[in-house]
């Protein structure tokens, strides 16, 4: 998030797209609802599904999953011919609107209304609500990121805050929601393919210098490795032999899980770390048991980068050990001793000396409500609100993006879009929340939304068990007939292993940031018996 | 009359710890209050409204019920020591007193009158809420009363039991009745405005003036969290579930919230409930029109936790004053 949490009750505008606020981020939806109730703050939903929150908003635009380059575009095409953009802001802060002006020209309204499947005037109006606003803000999630045009999506986000002047300070900003509770910390920690700590490249020399000499150890790796899609697709192509997984559950959480089993079945070694037995941990052939967030010291990183404590309430139960433990004393057994810390506040230290956007933290500084980074050093406040004087770059840079649509349309045989996401009472994979006896009760089996006049038209009522496929597989769920979903849309949670919704989704990446479709396949469906 | 200071309370309740289990308010490292004992936090007699549900000491989140295996069935232990109970406010008396009746009207529920009986209830009131705000007194709904002028607490007994424990307080500090009779006239003359808040909407509510439309309004910004059943003292609602181990089955119950679609559907799947609304309408109805007619009394009342964490401002006084507002006659 480029703003903070507080940030949402200043905002005089949301645009919300690609989210279920209320249900995934429940602590920032109502503070929407609030701003909304309260305040009268404008509300624009942009999603499929008539959220919650779409039945509090000034507009609820049901576009077709996975046009929204199309309708970003057409947003800010009438932005710009309306003479609606913020000049002075765009002059300061950023260039290269000429090359976004050429792109956008190409979405009039009447276009991107044909693609997206709404009106004009929802588009115009939309454009008109957002730019009216003295300070708006743009909040999305996985319903922007999981598409083979990922990136694209969250560049149009970007370009649109630029060109309204919504970056920068409080109330305004780009928002995406982080899913979990510390994918943020997981992330700043180098947990992916390409950076250390603090985004810092591998592929950088320098900075690759300095990790060798803070670890004392030679020749860092200087590319770039696999993220989690692209090595099950290795292991399923046999160029990867092994996998230490750790709080992942990839058989129910990646898509197509044939293919994920496939995968699994040819890695020649696997190492699951998690706190309960897991569909992916069968394919383990050792299993480390790690304790739960009750159970261990550390930090968690919150989705508006703020770093807080997570404080330990029982001691371990059975065998299981922190992460961190596990860690290094792996590290000890392949003869590395530079891994060795009395508690996880030595490994603050350490990362504060390399990580130069967590530079001033420390546990004592972090001990009652955290600190957001960027915190360089140990008198910096740290930072609620990001790229309030200048970009990273410097001038914010609009990349203008041409729609393309999703890989597996609708057709015939399969006429049907899938989508596929969350619920309220389960969280992720389930290993968690389907242990627990009254979320259970609330959610029990896998479901599917489909709209009333599907339903109507296929002869199904609500809670009917029926079959969903697609071109990967089948699978029996109970039909939730509903408003929410949408003429010819499907809903499936992923939590449910009896009914898994990612062995129908289709394994096909954004191929710059390596995200899975998981928002649109074709599927189709029979009543089951 | 005995006054103490905060450390001497400590003290005090120190020297009582061995014959009574002991639950006080404390501060956490968040800097908020909380029911717990000396050693997790220190000892916080005044400040903001202790927010979890004050009548978990008797009727905790989850508890079992009963452990068997194929030859017999066991009841829970009898607690080893009587339970004393400080930093109640004089509303969280009222709402003690509720569940004191409900768990005994009829149904007798052992679990929780074993650990009801024998418990000493201290009230904390005066000027010691959130900023030195004036909180309530008590009375004789409690067992004690530690009354603050402002900086120490004036220590009055009610009842017998209440006397066996302050008659240990011989070596502190006497204050005149006058020093009491004051902080009881400025009690006495403190506003009930929410009281009449909600009489006015528990009439309103009896007389169904009402319509569904309110609800469906309301309801569109309940987003089921369940915090308001789930620090509301006076909620009282459990689903019960049994766990197996080995060769021993816990039958276990756990706060359950009638905010849950679960919570009134059938195994059929219907809920009888009906819509999404209604259950924000019975949240409200249950208490200040069902439980009239039942018990003869509105059963909230108005501790003002529900308000404070409604994170939509949907609590229970929230809404009385949109129906008042909307519905009332002034």
């Amino acid at each position: 998030m480029t703003s903070s949490i507080s940030c949402f009750e200043q905002a005089d505008c949301f645009f919300v797209t690609g989210s279920n606020t209320t249900e995934q981020h429940p602590l920032i939806g109502t503070r929407i609802i609030e701003s909304v109730t309260k305040r009268g703050a404008k509300l624009i939903v942009a999603d499929n599904r008539k959220i919650r929150l779409a039945r509090l908003a000034d507009l609820h635009i049901r576009l077709k999953n996975g046009t929204d380059v199309a309708f970003l575009n057409s947003v800010m095409n009438v932005i710009i011919s309306e003479g609606w953009e913020d000049r002075e802001f765009i002059k300061n802060r950023t260039e290269n609107l000429e090359e976004l002006k050429k792109v956008v020209v190409r979405y009039p309204p009447k276009k991107a209304a044909d693609i997206c499947g709404i009106s004009e005037k929802e588009i115009v109006e939309a454009a008109r609500i957002f730019a009216a606003a003295n300070k708006a803000m743009i909040v999305y999630s996985m319903g922007i990121t999981q598409h083979t045009h990922g990136v694209d999506n969250v560049k149009c986000c970007a370009n649109l805050a630029m060109l309204t002047g919504n970056v920068g300070s409080p109330g305004k900003g780009v928002n995406p929601l982080r899913g979990q509770n510390n994918v943020q910390g997981a992330c700043d920690m180098g947990a992916l393919p390409d950076v250390y700590s603090g985004y810092q490249k591998v592929t950088e020399p320098g900075i690759r210098e300095k990790f060798e000499k803070a670890w004392g150890v030679e020749d860092l790796p200087a590319k770039t490795g696999h993220t989690i899609t692209t090595a099950i697709n290795a292991a399923a192509e046999g160029k990867l032999k092994a996998l230490y997984i750790m709080g992942e559950n990839p058989m129910m959480s990646d898509p197509d899980q044939n293919h994920v089993r496939k995968a699994l079945e040819n890695l020649d070694f696997i190492i699951v770390q998690d706190i309960f037995p897991t569909p992916t941990s069968e394919y383990a052939d050792i299993i480390l048991p790690a304790s739960s967030y009750a159970e261990k010291d550390g930090t968690f990183t919150s989705t508006e980068r703020r770093i807080q404590r997570v404080r330990k309430a029982i001691e371990p139960i059975g065998q299981s050990r922190a992460d961190w433990t596990i860690l290094c004393d792996l590290a000890q057994r392949f003869g590395y001793q530079g891994m060795q810390y009395h508690s996880v506040s030595d490994i603050m230290d350490e990362i504060a000396t390399v990580t130069p956007i967590y530079g001033g933290v420390s546990f004592e500084r972090i001990e009652q409500t955290g600190l957001q980074w960027p915190c360089p050093d140990k008198n910096h406040p740290g930072t609620s609100v990001l790229h309030a004087n200048g970009f990273s770059r410097g001038l914010g840079l609009f990349c203008p993006v041409d729609y393309r649509p999703s890989v597996e349309l609708p057709d015939e045989e399969y006429p049907f879009v899938l989508s596929t996401g969350r619920c309220y009472f389960h969280f992720h994979t389930g290993t968690m929340t389907r242990r627990s006896q009254l979320l259970g009760r609330e959610e029990r089996f896998p479901y599917v939304e489909i709209a009333p006049a599907d339903a109507e038209e296929q002869g199904i009522h609500d809670r009917m068990w029926i079959y969903v496929a697609t071109r990967r597989g089948e699978v029996k769920a109970m039909a939730r007939v509903t408003q929410v979903a949408n003429r010819g849309v499907l809903f499936m949670p992923f939590h449910f292993e009896e009914g898994p919704a990612n062995l129908l989704t289709i394994n096909v990446l954004d191929p710059e940031a390596k995200i899975p479709e998981y928002k649109v396949c074709a599927a189709k469906i029979r009543i089951a018996q | 009359m005995k006054i103490l200071t905060e450390q001497q309370l400590k003290d005090f309740f120190k020297l009582v710890e061995q014959n009574y289990d002991l639950h006080v308010p404390i501060r956490l490292s968040d800097g908020t209050r909380a029911i717990g004992n000396l050693e997790e936090g220190p000892l916080a007699m005044a400040g903001d409204l202790i927010l979890q549900k004050i009548t978990s000491v008797f009727f905790p989140q989850m508890e079992t019920m009963l452990t068997g295996n194929h030859e017999k069935m066991e009841c829970p232990e009898l607690p080893a020591k009587p339970i004393l109970l400080v930093g109640l406010t004089a509303q969280d008396a009222d709402c003690l007193a509720f569940i004191d009746r409900f768990y005994n009207a009829n149904y007798r529920d052992d679990i929780y009158c074993n650990r009801r009986e024998g418990a000493v209830i201290v009230c904390v009131t005066g000027r010691c809420g959130s900023n030195g705000e004036f909180l309530k007194m008590a009375g004789s709904k409690c067992d004690i009363e530690l009354i603050c002028d402002g900086k120490d607490f004036i220590v009055t007994e009610y009842t017998e039991a209440g006397k066996s424990l302050t008659g240990k307080m011989e070596k502190y500090k006497e204050v005149s009745a006058e020093s009491f009779n004051r902080l009881r006239k400025e009690s006495d003359d403190l506003s009930d405005n929410d009281v009449q808040l909600i009489q006015e909407a528990s009439r309103i509510l009896l007389e169904g003036k009402v319509p569904d439309e309110f609800w469906q309004k309301i309801s569109t910004r309940c987003i089921a969290c369940t915090s308001c059943n789930l620090t509301c003292p006076t909620c009282t609602c459990f689903d019960v579930f049994d766990r197996k181990l080995n060769n021993q089955v816990q039958r276990w119950r756990i706060w359950d919230s009638c905010q849950l679609d679960g919570f009134m559907r059938e195994a059929s799947g219907h809920n009888p409930m009906g819509e999404e609304s209604m259950r924000t309408r019975r949240r409200i109805h249950h208490k200040l029109a069902a439980d009239v007619s039942r018990w003869g009394e509105i059963t909230c009342f108005l501790c003002g936790r529900c308000d404070r964490v409604c994170p939509t401002g949907i609590g229970i006084k929230a809404v009385c004053r949109e129906i008042v507002e909307q519905y009332g006659s002034f």
